[in-house]
C-alpha cells in the first residue's frame, strides 16, 4: 500500500470529488452523464498510455494533440471516400504510427533531444493541417462512420470496451512481457540496458511509433462520436496526456510508472470541467484548478522525497 | 553582439540597393484579415472577397491569425504597414487593441475599413455593416424567446471567455432578456474555445445539470452543430438548438428539428461588398456624406453614416436552409 | 567563451553560429527579392520592435536552459501580469509607474513560486512549470472572469510601446538592449554566470565544488518571472489593452529562439548571442513572409523545419565529426549528453 501510496491517493482524491458531487449534484451519476464523460475520457486515456511509456523512456512527445487532429481528417476523408470502416481504422492508426516514426528516427538515432523534436513537428503538423482544411470540417460521412454503424448506446459501449482492454493489455504487458520491461529499463538507466544487451535506440523509436499509433487509434475513437470531423480536434492533448500520467505518479525522470495510476489520473482531471458544471461554478476556474492539482501532486512527491533525505 | 546587428544592418542595406523594384502601375492592394483563419465562416467570406478582387482587378492579400495570441492581428497590420498597402480590411478580435495599429496605418494614409466585427470609429473610415451587435443579439434572444414560448431557463455556449465579439453579443443578449423576457432566465454560460467537440461535452454536461433547460443559444459556429449533436445523443425531445452559425453545418439538425433557427447573413456576400466597399473607399468613390455605394452583384447599398449596411441578420429555418450552400 | 571544453566542442560550434548567421543572411536576401519595402531600416527597426517582449523572454529562458531547466509558464505569467497592472490602474487607482513596480513584484513572487517548488522540492522544472502554466493563465482568467479588458491607459505609459524617441527608435528597443547586454555579461562574463554552464553540465558535481546551485537557480527562474513582468508591460503599452489571454504560445516561441540558437536543452551549452540570432532568424522569417503576401501558416511550418534542420545537421556533424577521430582519442567534455534534467 505504502508503495502505491501516490496512485492510491489521487484515486482517493477522485472519489472525493465523486463524493462531493454526490450530495450536491446527484444528477452527475444519470447514465447518459456518465457514458458521454467516460467517452469523453477514452482519448485522453489512450494517449496518456502511450505518453507513460514515453515519459518512462525519460522523453516527451508535445506534438500529440496536431498528431490527432490530422488522424481525425485523415480518417474522416477515407470514409467520405467509401472507405470501410476496418480500413477507415487502419488508416487513422497507421497515420498516427507513421508521424510516432518521424519523431521517433529523430530522437533515437539522430539524438535530437525529444522536447525540441516534438515541439518542431507540433507547430508544423498543425499549421501545415491549418493551411489546408481552413477549419472546414470533413463531413458527408457515411452512416457506418458513427457509432461504426451500430447505434449510440452500442457505440458508446464499444468506445470504452476497446479503451478498457487496451488498456488492461497495456498494463499488462508493460509489466510481463520483456518487450514492456526493456522500456522500464531504458528509462532508469540507457547505459546499464545497453550492456544487457537491450538496444535503447530500438526501444526509444518503438516508444514513440506507439504512440503515434495510440494517438491515431484514440483519434478514431473519438472522430466516430460525431456525424463529422472537426480538424480543431485533439487541441491540448498532450498536456491532458502529460498532467494525467505526471499526477497519476509516472516520473518525469524516468524509470517509474505504472498505468492504473495514470488511469486514475485520467478520471481525477476530467472530471474537472463537468463537475464545475455541476456544481454550478464559473467556468473559469477550469485551468487553475487543473494546474494546482499538477503542482499539488507534484509537490506531494517531492516533500516525501525531501523528507526521506533528512 | 552589437557588432552583430551592425554587420547585419549595413548588410542588408547593401542588399537594398539590388532590392525590389517598384512597378511603374501596380494594381489597387487590398490586404484583408479575418479574426482568425481557422474558420469555416471565414472561408466562405474569402471567396466572396476573392470574387469581387477578380471582378475589379485589384490585388488581394488574405491573411490573419492562425495562433491564439491576440496581438497577432497587431503584428500583421503592423507588417502591413511597412509594405505599403493602399486599403486595410480586418474582422477585429480585439476593438481597443487593434485601434491601436489602426490609427497608425491610418495617419500613414492607408484606408481602413472594418468588417464582421468593429474597431472605435476614430480608427477606421467605414464600417461594413451585416448586423450590429445589437442586432444579433436581439435576434438570439427573439429566437430562444421564440423557442422556450416567453418562459423558461436557457444555457449559452460561447467561444472562449475572452472573445470579444461573443462578450458584445451576450452583453446584448443579457440586455435584451432584462427587458423583454422577465420570465425566462439565464441558466449557465460555458465556454467551447471553439471546439465543436468541447461544445458537445460541455452541452451534455448543462444538459443533464440543468433539467430545466429547454433551449441551449451557441453563439459561435462550431457550437451549433456541437450543442444540436449533444441535444441529439441525450434522445431529449424537449431541447430546441438556436444559434450563429453556417448552413451547411446544420441542415441535418434542422431538419431534425433539434435547431429551430441559425443566424446569420450572408457571408460570401459580406468578403465581396468589402472589396467592393475597399475599392471604393481607395479611389475616393466611398467617402463622407455618401448615402449609397455599387456593389457589383449586390446592386446599390444604403450607406448611413460610416456604415455600409449590407443588411439585417438572416434567420436560416427548416423551409429555407436548402437553398444555401456555405 | 567556454574554457573548460575540448578544442572540438570550440570548432562545433563557432561552426553552428555560422550556420545560423549564414540562415539569417540567407532569409534577408531572399526577402529582399520577394518581399516589398523589406530592406529599410523604418523594417528593421519595425522587426526588433515587435520582437522585443518574445526577446526578453528568450534573454532569460537562455540561462534557465543552460542550467538544464525549463520554464513553460512564462507566457501565462505575462498574462496574469498584464491583467495584474490593469486591474491595479484602473480598480485600485494606482498610477502606471506604481502599478508596474508592483507588477514587477508579482512577477517575482511568480517566478519564486517555481523557484521553490524546484529548488526546495526538488522537483523536476518540466513539471513544475506545466502546472504554474495552467495555474497562471487559470487565475487571469478567474480574475477577469475572462471578460474584463483593461483599456484606456495614458498616453505616457503608452508611449512605452507605441512612441518613437528622436521620432525612429521604437521606445521599447533601449530596453531589450539593455536586458540583452545585461544577460550577456551576467552569463559570460560573471563566475556567477559561468556556474550556470556548469549546473546544467552537472548539478551535483557543482554543488560539491561548493557553489550555491539551488540559490542561483532559484534566483534565475525569479529573474524569469521579473522579465515575464516587464515584457507584460510593453506588451500592454504596445497593443493598448491587457487580457487574459496575453502572451499565448510565447513560452514555445521563446523556447524555439534559445534551442534554434544552438542553446543545448541538456543544459551546459549555450550563449546569448546564440539566443539572439535564433531570434533574428525567427522574426526575419515571420516579417518577410508577411511583407511577401505570404500566409501565415507557412510562418509557423517553416519555423518548424527550420528547427527541425538545423538541429538534425547539428546531429549529424556531430556524428560525423565523431567518426572522423581517430579510435582511441578521447575528449575532455563527455561524448555522450548529459542526464536531461527536464
Amino acid at each position: 500500500m505504502k508503495r502505491y501510496f501516490r496512485e492510491w491517493s489521487v484515486f482517493v482524491a477522485f472519489l472525493a470529488i465523486l463524493l462531493l458531487l454526490a450530495f450536491r449534484a446527484p444528477d452527475f451519476f444519470k447514465p447518459a452523464q456518465l457514458l458521454s464523460m467516460l467517452c469523453d475520457a477514452v482519448p485522453v486515456l489512450i494517449a496518456a498510455c502511450g505518453m507513460t511509456l514515453v515519459i518512462i523512456c525519460r522523453q516527451i512527445d508535445i506534438s500529440i494533440g496536431s498528431q490527432f487532429a490530422l488522424c481525425s481528417v485523415f480518417a474522416g476523408l477515407a470514409a467520405s471516400n467509401g472507405w470501410p470502416m476496418p480500413l477507415v481504422g487502419i488508416v487513422a492508426v497507421l497515420c498516427g504510427a507513421i508521424m510516432g516514426a518521424f519523431n521517433g528516427a529523430l530522437v533515437a538515432f539522430l539524438g535530437i533531444p525529444s522536447i525540441v523534436v516534438t515541439l518542431a513537428t507540433m507547430v508544423t503538423w498543425r499549421e501545415a493541417l491549418r493551411w489546408w482544411r481552413e477549419g472546414e470540417f470533413v463531413s458527408n460521412l457515411p452512416d457506418t462512420f458513427q457509432w461504426f454503424g451500430l447505434g449510440q448506446q452500442a457505440g458508446q459501449f464499444t468506445i470504452i470496451a476497446i479503451a478498457v482492454l487496451l488498456f488492461l493489455f497495456l498494463a499488462f504487458a508493460l509489466k510481463h512481457i520483456s518487450a514492456g520491461r526493456f522500456v522500464y529499463a531504458v528509462g532508469s538507466d540507457k547505459e546499464a540496458a545497453r550492456l544487457a544487451g537491450i538496444h535503447p535506440q530500438k526501444v526509444t523509436f518503438a516508444v514513440f511509433v506507439l504512440m503515434g499509433a495510440l494517438t491515431g487509434l484514440a483519434a478514431l475513437l473519438n472522430a466516430v462520436r460525431f456525424p463529422d470531423v472537426d480538424p480543431k480536434a485533439g487541441q491540448g492533448l498532450e498536456l491532458k496526456a502529460i498532467a494525467a500520467a505526471v499526477v497519476g505518479g509516472v516520473a518525469i525522470s524516468g524509470g517509474r510508472g505504472y498505468l492504473w495510476g495514470v488511469a486514475a489520473g485520467v478520471l481525477l482531471l476530467s472530471s474537472i470541467a463537468p463537475a464545475l458544471v455541476f456544481l454550478h461554478l464559473q467556468p473559469q476556474w477550469e485551468k487553475a484548478l487543473q494546474g494546482l492539482i499538477i503542482l499539488l501532486a507534484v509537490a506531494a512527491d517531492g516533500w516525501r522525497s525531501v523528507r526521506k533525505k533528512l | 553582439m552589437k557588432k552583430l546587428l551592425t554587420a547585419l544592418l549595413s548588410v542588408s542595406v547593401v542588399l537594398g540597393a539590388a532590392g525590389t523594384g517598384n512597378a511603374a502601375d501596380k494594381p489597387l492592394t487590398i490586404a484583408m484579415m479575418p479574426k482568425s483563419k481557422g474558420n469555416a465562416y471565414f472561408i466562405s467570406c474569402r471567396k466572396g472577397a476573392e470574387q469581387a478582387a477578380k471582378e475589379l482587378g485589384v490585388k488581394l492579400l488574405w491573411d490573419g491569425p492562425t495562433e491564439p495570441d491576440p496581438a497577432k492581428q497587431n503584428e500583421i497590420v503592423e507588417t502591413w504597414i511597412t509594405r505599403g498597402v493602399d486599403v486595410i480590411a480586418v474582422s477585429v478580435e480585439n476593438r481597443e487593441g487593434l485601434s491601436t495599429a489602426l490609427r497608425k496605418a491610418k495617419d500613414k494614409g492607408i484606408k481602413i475599413i472594418t468588417w464582421d466585427a468593429d474597431a472605435e470609429p476614430d480608427a477606421r473610415d467605414f464600417l461594413i455593416n451585416q448586423a450590429t451587435p445589437e442586432g444579433i443579439g436581439y435576434t438570439l434572444m427573439d429566437e430562444a424567446a421564440k423557442a422556450l414560448g416567453d418562459k423558461g431557463e436557457f444555457a449559452i455556449i460561447t467561444s472562449s471567455l475572452t472573445a470579444a465579439n461573443q462578450n458584445e453579443w451576450i452583453k446584448n443578449i443579457k440586455q435584451r432578456l432584462e427587458e423583454k423576457y422577465p420570465d425566462i432566465k439565464l441558466a449557465a454560460l460555458r465556454p467551447c474555445d471553439d471546439l465543436k467537440d468541447k461544445a458537445f461535452s460541455e452541452a451534455t454536461a448543462i444538459l443533464n445539470s440543468n433539467p430545466n433547460v429547454k433551449v441551449l443559444m451557441a453563439v459561435c459556429s462550431p457550437a451549433v452543430p456541437g450543442a444540436a449533436e449533444a441535444v441529439k445523443q441525450s434522445g431529449r425531445k424537449d431541447v430546441k438548438v438556436v444559434g450563429l452559425g453556417l448552413p451547411n453545418e446544420n441542415k441535418r439538425y434542422v431538419h431534425d428539428g433539434i435547431t429551430t433557427g441559425v443566424i446569420l447573413w450572408n457571408t460570401e456576400d459580406l468578403g465581396y461588398l468589402t472589396v467592393y466597399a475597399a475599392k471604393a473607399v481607395a479611389d475616393g468613390t466611398l467617402k463622407p456624406g455618401a448615402t449609397t455605394l455599387e456593389a457589383g452583384r449586390l446592386g446599390s447599398l444604403e450607406v448611413k453614416g460610416d456604415n455600409v449596411l449590407l443588411g439585417k441578420p438572416f434567420i436560416f429555418v427548416k423551409d429555407n436552409i436548402d437553398q444555401f450552400n456555405f | 567563451m567556454t574554457n573548460h571544453s575540448s578544442p572540438d566542442w570550440k570548432a562545433f560550434l563557432l561552426r553552428f553560429e555560422t550556420l545560423l548567421i549564414a540562415v539569417l543572411l540567407a532569409e534577408i536576401f531572399i526577402f529582399s527579392q520577394t518581399a516589398e519595402n523589406f530592406t529599410t531600416t523604418g523594417n528593421a527597426l519595425e522587426i526588433i520592435r515587435l520582437s522585443v517582449e518574445l526577446g526578453l523572454l528568450a534573454l532569460v529562458m537562455t540561462p534557465i536552459i543552460l542550467t538544464g531547466g525549463i520554464d513553460l509558464s512564462v507566457g501565462s505569467l505575462l498574462g496574469l501580469c498584464a491583467i495584474s497592472f490593469g486591474k491595479l490602474w484602473r480598480d485600485a487607482g494606482l498610477p502606471p509607474w506604481l502599478a508596474a513596480l508592483c507588477t514587477l513584484l508579482i512577477g517575482a513572487a511568480a517566478g519564486g513560486l517555481n523557484a521553490a517548488l524546484i529548488t526546495r522540492l526538488k522537483l523536476p522544472p518540466l513539471i513544475v512549470t506545466l502546472g504554474s502554466f495552467s495555474l497562471f493563465r487559470g487565475l487571469a482568467e478567474a480574475i477577469t472572469r475572462g471578460v474584463d479588458n483593461f483599456t484606456g491607459f495614458p498616453a505616457s505609459f503608452l508611449f512605452l510601446g507605441q512612441g518613437y524617441l528622436f521620432g525612429v527608435i521604437p521606445a521599447q528597443l533601449p530596453i531589450l538592449v539593455l536586458a540583452a547586454i545585461g544577460i550577456w555579461l551576467l552569463i559570460h562574463r560573471t563566475t556567477f554566470g559561468r556556474s550556470f554552464r556548469a549546473i546544467g553540465f552537472s548539478p551535483d558535481g557543482t554543488r560539491y565544488a561548493g557553489i550555491p546551485v539551488d540559490r542561483r537557480v532559484a534566483l534565475v527562474y525569479i529573474l524569469s518571472g521579473v522579465f515575464s513582468a516587464l515584457a507584460a508591460l510593453i506588451y500592454v503599452a504596445r497593443v493598448g489593452q491587457a487580457k487574459a489571454d496575453a502572451g499565448t504560445g510565447y513560452e514555445l516561441l521563446a523556447i524555439t529562439a534559445v534551442v534554434l540558437g544552438g542553446t543545448s536543452i541538456f543544459g551546459g551549452i549555450g550563449t546569448v548571442h546564440g539566443t539572439l540570432l535564433g531570434l533574428a532568424v525567427l522574426a526575419v522569417l515571420r516579417n518577410g513572409l508577411t511583407l511577401s503576401d505570404m500566409p501565415s501558416e507557412l510562418a509557423g511550418i517553416l519555423t518548424g523545419v527550420l528547427l527541425l534542420s538545423v538541429l538534425a545537421g547539428e546531429a549529424l556533424t556531430k556524428a560525423l565529426s565523431r567518426l572522423r577521430k581517430p579510435a582511441g582519442a578521447k575528449s575532455v567534455a563527455p561524448t555522450s549528453q548529459p542526464k536531461p534534467q527536464t
